[in-house]
């Protein structure tokens, strides 16, 4: 009687052999190293390191029982992404940074492959295969993170430019139907677009008849800006308003100049405090000193 | 009656004009005649025209405004345009390369009231040295 020749185990199985006969050493050795990285810094409290290890080890499991290729849009592997991308949301929310929670992704694919190593039944030719797929998952995962990181960073920055507009171009009425606009920085097409639909509705809703436009915090002005600064002039005249511009500094004059650029048709004045009496003399208004 | 366009006098020889939705403003002839001969016929000296009800102002819509425009100052009217909305401005201001040719007003009462300030007689000339 002969015995059957053993069969050859597929890399998802020597993988589940792995992490079945090491679980307890393998969830020991990430969760001190989740310590080590998450706890140190107090992005992660104990029980949640500790959670996020088993859910991490049963959601790989889960993936390797899926079946013996990778399909990357299978539901366990989805889920594994998933994971990774709600871990990483919720410790980027708690000020860690990428290096971290890249460092810790390659030290879990270590830990299999570290754990391989005890294991003499594994020739090269799987061990191969295994870090293959190994790699195939862990680099998958780690762009996800990448892009969540990314995609961050781009709604802190796009928040904090909205905050930027909002803030440099405060529309105010310093008097009944006088509106202040003073531009601070340069006005690109995106702002000019924004502060005019901002400004064209507050003259709508004020009734407002006078706008004075300062440009004292305008550090450079080129042939864009000026286009831009004539065109949300001629937009004000157009809704029935008249527009006063202040705070041309020597050299934006000089500049202007040199461009062109004809300015013969808007009335400007120097300051703002000038802007405001070319205001209040188109409404009639006078303001004179009291006696007391 | 001129299909298109509702007409109305106000008092202080000006007309009212609102366009309604058939007006066609890619055949300005249709309306030019028919409507300088209502404005004469009411000796009106100003039209304000309403835009309070025309969300955007394209080349072709603003051909119109400047033909009725060049049109009334032929014949000794004031044409005054009042109530263009914020997002029709923003566009025709980005259309047009220089000012328009008519007077604008943020609504129909600050048109009646600009064309009172036009009405006024000039003061008269001061001509003590």
């Amino acid at each position: 009687m002969t015995t059957p020749a053993p069969t050859r185990r597929t890399t998802n199985q020597i993988l589940i052999d792995l992490l079945m006969l090491n679980v307890g050493k393998i969830s020991a050795v990430i969760e001190q190293q989740g310590h080590s990285i998450f706890g140190q810094a107090n992005l992660l409290s104990k029980e949640e390191i500790n959670d996020y290890s088993l859910e991490f080890l049963e959601l790989v499991v889960m993936l390797l029982q899926s079946g013996n290729q990778l399909d990357r849009r299978s539901a366990e592997f989805s889920a594994l992404r998933k994971f990774f991308t709600t871990f990483s949301q919720q410790i980027q929310a708690r000020g860690s940074n990428l290096d971290e929670f890249v460092r810790y992704i390659q030290f879990l694919q270590r830990v299999f492959l570290d754990n391989l190593e005890a294991d003499a039944t594994v020739d090269f030719a799987q061990s191969r295969e295994i870090l293959l797929l190994l790699g195939s998952i862990f680099n998958d995962i780690i762009l996800d993170v990448f892009h969540v990181y990314l995609e961050e960073k781009e709604r802190t920055i796009q928040a904090q430019q909205e905050e930027l507009r909002q803030t440099s171009t405060p529309i105010t009425e310093i008097w009944d139907g006088v509106l202040t606009l003073p531009i601070i920085g340069t006005l690109d097409s995106t702002r000019t677009m924004m502060v005019m639909e901002n400004l064209l509705s507050r003259i709508e809703a004020e009734r407002a008849r006078v706008v004075v436009i300062d440009v004292t915090g305008v550090m450079a002005i080129d042939s864009q800006v000026s286009h831009h600064l004539i065109q949300m002039i001629r937009a004000v005249g157009l809704m029935g308003a008249d527009a006063v511009l202040t705070g041309i500094r020597p050299e934006i004059a000089r500049s202007l100049t040199s461009l062109n650029i004809d300015l013969g048709e808007v009335t400007t004045r120097a300051t703002l405090s000038e802007g405001l009496k070319e205001a209040f003399r188109r409404l009639r208004v006078e303001v004179r000193q009291g006696n007391g | 009656m001129i299909p298109g366009i509702h007409l109305t006098p106000i008092g202080d020889d000006s007309v009212l004009l609102e366009p309604g939705e058939g007006l066609d403003p890619t055949d300005p002839d249709a309306y030019l005649v028919p409507l300088l001969g209502y404005l004469q016929k009411q000796r009106a000296r100003f039209l304000i025209y309403d835009l309070k009800t025309v969300a955007l102002i394209d080349h072709v819509y603003y051909a119109w405004m400047t033909a009725m425009n060049s049109l009334c100052l032929i014949s000794g009217i004031t044409m005054v345009v009042a109530n263009i909305r914020p997002h029709a401005a923003y566009a025709l201001s980005q259309l047009i390369a220089g000012n328009p040719p008519f007077p604008c007003a943020l609504n129909v009462d600050s048109a009646r009231q600009a064309i009172q300030r036009l009405a006024a007689p000039a003061p008269y000339p001061d001509t003590r040295s």
